[in-house]
């Protein structure tokens, strides 16, 4: 403490900027973490917070996927002597049109048994809405809401509110308001609750149920109950706890979660580089200090603790800070996540409040202080063996002695090795995948010292040809203290890589989604019940692509039911739809087996197509014979083809309608791809639809251009990260370089007062330290992109075995990388405003005493 | 037996069994109808003081635990049209059926939980199920007047076989025209219901009660049942008593 009092907190003081930049490494690194995890657990929480509210007492839910299944179901369950109460759930979400309302949870219950699983706690004076379900029941106009949403839009008992129907938009009477709490507090209190019957009118949804919510009897435990239910089902409907459902949507969300962690993990790391690079400095300014106090006595573990607990002391104040902020930045996220998720999945959750995982905070408090020790050890290490005969000799520290050098080197071959046997040997997915992949991280990292070097004696007649005497201080800076730049390098160049590997991914991604598109997605006009096109909670019935076939504008129609299914752990989406028809139309990029073949008996209900990624994710081959869940049992059919298709991130499988309407007993649309007559515009055919039935359908019309804007946007927004990344990027050069230079001009403060007083002009000081600052940009540039040109090759392989199954063809970003050049020459420039004017301002006998 | 429909409906006749069970047997006997109609009206009166009503026509073919019921409810204008097929079984709850006319849908009920009261009324589902009188143990607790009418007490118990809400109920049978007048209703020591019955008629050597009492103890609300042109042995055919007749009206 008497050390730290001594020696950390005078250098604290006097290098104020350098200490706040270091806590803001730090900070940074936690509040992408925090904020990325957090927003993320958010959705996830309100998804599950929804889910356990709606529950009740229910025990087990039998469902099949999304799908639903036909009512009789509900007598087989109601059957089963474990069972006590089951009863049938559907479950939507409807626009309410409300301004700043946004979307309402309708529940949709059977109100003669739905008590005895949910408590429905009514406002005084209201109970016989409930207490007798004969008036509810009677009116399917009857709609109970919650307290907290009546007071917001000032509804009453009584009050009319409109909600779109599948039949367009329709009034209904609001019979009940929930007391808030407990259910009414579900989907944030946007909870509305009306007859089952009504609900499957309002959405289509013909005579099935979403979901049976149940109890097990006393006597029984929930597995006999769940293994009764299933021997009584079949296999084809599962027997879940309602738990289970956010552990699907978890399931569903994965690649986003999985990017979001990698970007927050690559923030850490590129926090460790700050925090390195500060220390390092720390220890090369205060040498001749370290060497007084080891001339006094001091032993060099005390040395190795001092610089310890620093870290430790700014690891601290780091993370709190950077919680702070990075709940602030949840907060912002969630409900734009929450949105997302919706568009994207189809799944929308609506996001309350901030899910603050005090393990995510703890995780995040204990990895700022570990990282900010473990960047800082090295350099404690060094600071207690320095030697204090030599400790006054300035300058000597900052580069590398040839033993650490050739060491350095060593292990980075080693490191290029490892990768080496991991993709070789290993295969090219699991633990050698990834293991490869650090490998390659570590190896970049131990040879950034020698690459800037190089770098740098490569660039330094260039600099010296703009300007002779300017360029060559500034190469000549950075050559003598490649410790002091390679840190800064190094953390750019990781911040620049992630942007160029997530970067490479985008475009790729784009790349074959365009490509898919202009395969598959021909069709003049989309119909669907919804702007959000992944939404599938209102159906049409089958008989309305009919009414659109006898439209005069209309060539052909077909229709289109996608709903998603557990496919060996896996929710995949099930696209049904006349494959005979399709095939005429479209020509998919086929993977594995023949088009006309597979188009001819997946048209004869004799097999599926699967979708590339589903084919990777789940090890499933051509010919092998899949088994798909649905409520008439376990569809057994050989796969025959394989191609590629993004219907879903999760993947695809394509069936024939006829199979979808055999098992699932529902011949309900999500879509109609609707063909127009020649010389009809679809602008003009889109008109038509609307005119012919805007009236009297809840429908959306999206032409062929909408479509594909649509899906641009979506994955644009997906791939959203990559343009956060860019801005950490931006952060992590903005803090590296001026720390860097402001040390590099405390540093040369004698050598700049020299050049000053033999006549440098301080036009001179700046330009050298703007020169200084461009190099080290432009290294951290070129390293960056030529690093990211292999973690881009290692992301593609984790998205295609790991993630998403998708097969992307490498593809580098070359436009973001054009961005990013004068990007990041600019912010190396403008970082270095700051210290160059600090350097041309300081007193000229100050600077000549210096040292 | 439905104790309901058993009150409603009994008849009496001179029997001189002092025996509980002989007792609650002839009780059975003496109700028996192979069909019955009747208009009903009914009053809810909950512990505010608000008042709500409904009207039905009901018809019922066979007895003793195993007869189909069809009600159609006639008002209020909210509720007119919506009907009830009702299928009681000797050993086994009864399937209830709902038609909405305003959905053109029938569902079925779902209701299992028995406690549950009948759409708002103080009477629970169970207390609308027929059971057969062999469904209980009986015990004669003694003899007690009701309204000045010598009555005999009897505890009634749901054989183990058979479950209740009530742990046990109370009984008492008019000594000279074997009806109930009262019944109470206990969950261990606490009473959750009473029903009294009243304004007994004698229509087609059956005493009827016109007029009965349901009172919900914890709730302070009371349903007051009144029947109206009630007929026995009416001429009804099986087809009256399906989803699809239900459906038709």
């Amino acid at each position: 403490m008497i050390l730290l009092r001594l020696l950390t907190m005078p250098y604290v003081r006097k290098h104020k900027l350098r200490t706040v930049l270091t806590i803001a490494g730090i900070a940074l690194g936690v509040v992408i973490f925090v904020g990325m995890r957090t927003a993320n657990d958010s959705v996830m929480y309100g998804f599950q917070q929804t889910v356990d509210r709606l529950a009740g007492k229910t025990h087990l839910q039998v469902s099949a996927g999304e799908t639903g299944f036909p009512e009789e179901v509900l007598e087989k369950v109601q059957a089963v002597a474990e069972v006590d109460v089951a009863v049938p759930v559907i479950e939507a979400i409807v626009q309410t049109g409300i301004a700043g309302q946004g979307n309402l949870l309708l529940l949709g219950v059977d109100m003669t048994g739905d008590r005895s699983l949910r408590e429905y706690d009514f406002e005084a004076g209201e109970e016989a809405v409930i207490d007798d379900p004969l008036v509810f029941l009677a009116q399917p106009d009857s709609i109970m809401i919650t307290r907290d949403f009546a007071t917001q839009n000032k509804l009453s008992t009584g009050d009319k509110l409109k909600l779109e129907t599948i039949a367009g938009p329709k009034q209904f009477t609001i019979r009940g308001i929930m007391k808030p709490g407990g259910m009414a507090s579900a989907f944030g209190g946007n909870l509305a609750v009306m007859d089952i019957y009504a609900a499957q009118f309002i959405f289509g949804r013909g005579r099935s149920f979403d979901r049976i919510d149940l109890t097990i009897k006393p006597d029984y435990t929930l597995e006999q109950g769940r293994l009764a239910l299933e021997k009584a089902l079949g296999g084809g409907l599962q027997v879940d706890s309602p738990s289970s459902r956010g552990k699907q949507f978890e399931s569903i969300a994965s690649i986003f979660s999985v990017g979001a962690s990698l970007n927050s993990l690559f923030a850490l790391l590129i926090g460790l580089f700050i925090i390195y690079n500060t220390f390092s400095i720390a220890v090369t300014q205060r040498r001749s200090e370290i060497g007084v106090l080891r001339s006094l006595g001091a032993t060099r573990g005390q040395i190795r603790t001092l610089f310890l607990m620093e870290s430790a002391a700014l690891g601290l104040v780091g993370s709190l800070t950077g919680i702070f902020f990075g709940l602030l930045l949840a907060r912002g996220m969630a409900q734009y996540l929450s949105s997302f998720f919706g568009e994207l999945y189809g799944v929308t959750q609506r996001v309350e409040e901030i899910s603050a995982d005090p393990r995510v905070l703890g995780l995040a408090m204990f990895v700022g202080v570990f990282m900010s020790m473990l960047a800082a050890w090295v350099p404690a290490r060094a600071a207690s063996e320095v030697d204090p005969v030599k400790a006054l000799h300035k300058g000597a520290y900052e580069s590398f002695s040839d033993h650490e050098s050739r060491m350095r080197l060593w292990a980075a071959l080693t490191m290029c090795a490892v990768a080496a046997a991991c993709w070789f040997g290993g295969g090219s997915r699991g633990v050698p995948l990834y293991a490869g992949y650090l490998s390659v991280i570590v190896a970049a990292v131990l040879l950034t010292p020698a690459a800037v070097r190089s770098l740098v004696a490569a660039l330094r007649p260039f600099l010296r040809w703009v300007l002779p005497v300017e360029g060559a201080l500034a190469a000549d800076s950075l050559m003598q203290a490649p410790r002091r730049t390679s840190a800064t390098v190094g953390a750019v160049m990781l911040s620049l890589s992630l942007v160029i590997g997530l970067g490479g991914v985008s475009t790729a991604s784009y790349v074959s989604l365009i490509d898919w598109m202009n395969n598959v997605l021909n069709p003049d006009l989309f119909v669907g019940t919804s702007e959000q096109i992944a939404e599938r909670s209102y159906r049409f019935p089958a008989s309305f692509g009919d009414e659109i076939r006898k439209m005069d504008v209309v060539s052909e129609v077909q229709n289109v039911r996608t709903a998603r299914v557990q496919f060996k752990g896996v929710p995949v989406m099930v696209v049904a739809t006349d494959i005979a028809a399709v095939g005429r139309r479209v020509k998919p990029k086929v993977v594995a087996g023949e088009r006309l073949e597979m188009n001819r008996l997946s048209a004869e209900g004799k097999g599926v197509i699967l979708a590339d990624n589903v084919a990777l994710m789940t090890r499933t081959k051509l010919g092998d014979i899949v088994e798909i869940p649905s409520p008439g049992g376990i569809i057994r059919l050989p796969v025959v083809g394989v191609t590629i298709d993004y219907s879903d991130q999760k993947g695809a499988i394509l069936m024939d309608r006829k199979v979808f309407i055999q098992y699932w007993q529902d011949d309900s649309v999500n879509l109609f791809r609707v063909y127009l007559k020649k010389g009809v515009g679809p602008e003009e055919g889109k008109k038509a639809v609307l005119q012919r039935f805007g009236g009297e359908r809840k429908l959306f019309v999206m032409t062929n251009q909408q479509l594909r804007d649509y899906a641009l946007k979506v994955t644009d927004q997906f791939f959203g990260l990559t343009y956060m990344q860019i801005f950490v990027a931006v952060l992590v050069a903005i803090l590296g370089i001026v720390n860097s230079l402001t040390v590099s001009i405390t540093d040369r403060r004698r050598e700049l007062g020299v050049l000053q007083a033999v006549g440098g002009l301080r036009r001179q000081v700046r330009q050298a330290v703007w020169m200084e600052a461009l190099s080290i940009g432009l290294v951290s540039v070129i390293l960056g992109l030529a690093l990211g040109a292999v973690m881009l090759f290692y992301y593609l392989g984790i998205i295609r075995e790991e993630v998403a199954g998708i097969r992307l063809d490498y593809t580098y970003p070359v436009k973001i990388a054009l961005i990013l050049i004068p990007t990041m020459m600019a912010v190396a420039l403008s970082a270095a405003l700051g210290p160059a004017e600090s350097a041309v301002r300081s007193s000229l006998v100050e600077a000549l005493e210096y040292e | 037996m439905s104790r309901v429909a058993v009150l409603l409906f009994a008849s009496v006749g001179a029997v001189c069994a002092q025996d509980a069970r002989q007792v609650m047997n002839e009780v059975q006997n003496r109700s028996k109808s192979n069909s019955q109609r009747y208009e009903g009206w009914l009053k809810v009166i909950d512990n505010k003081s608000k008042i709500s009503e409904k009207r039905w026509t009901y018809d019922r073919l066979g007895s003793a635990g195993e007869s189909k019921v069809v009600l159609r409810f006639t008002a209020p204008a909210e509720v007119k049209g919506v009907a009830l097929l009702i299928v009681n079984h000797p050993e086994r709850a009864s399937d209830q059926w709902m038609w909405t006319p305003s959905l053109q849908r029938d569902r079925r009920i779902a209701f299992q939980d028995r406690s549950t009261r009948f759409f708002g009324t103080d009477f629970s589902f169970e207390d609308l199920e027929e059971r057969d009188v062999n469904q209980y143990d009986y015990k004669m607790l003694g003899e007690e007047a009701v309204g000045g009418a010598p009555c005999w007490k009897i505890e009634s118990r749901a054989k183990k076989t058979k479950s209740s809400q009530y742990s046990h109920v109370h009984l008492w049978v008019d000594k000279a025209r074997y009806v109930f007048l009262r019944i109470e209703s206990f969950k261990g020591d606490t009473l959750i219901r009473r029903i009294h019955y009243s304004d007994y008629q004698k229509i087609q050597n059956i005493w009827t009660p016109l007029s009965l009492e349901v009172e919900d103890v914890a709730r302070k609300s009371k349903t007051v049942l009144k029947t109206e042109k009630l007929e026995y042995n009416v001429a009804m055919k099986e087809e009256m008593f399906t989803l699809q007749a239900l459906r038709r009206e």
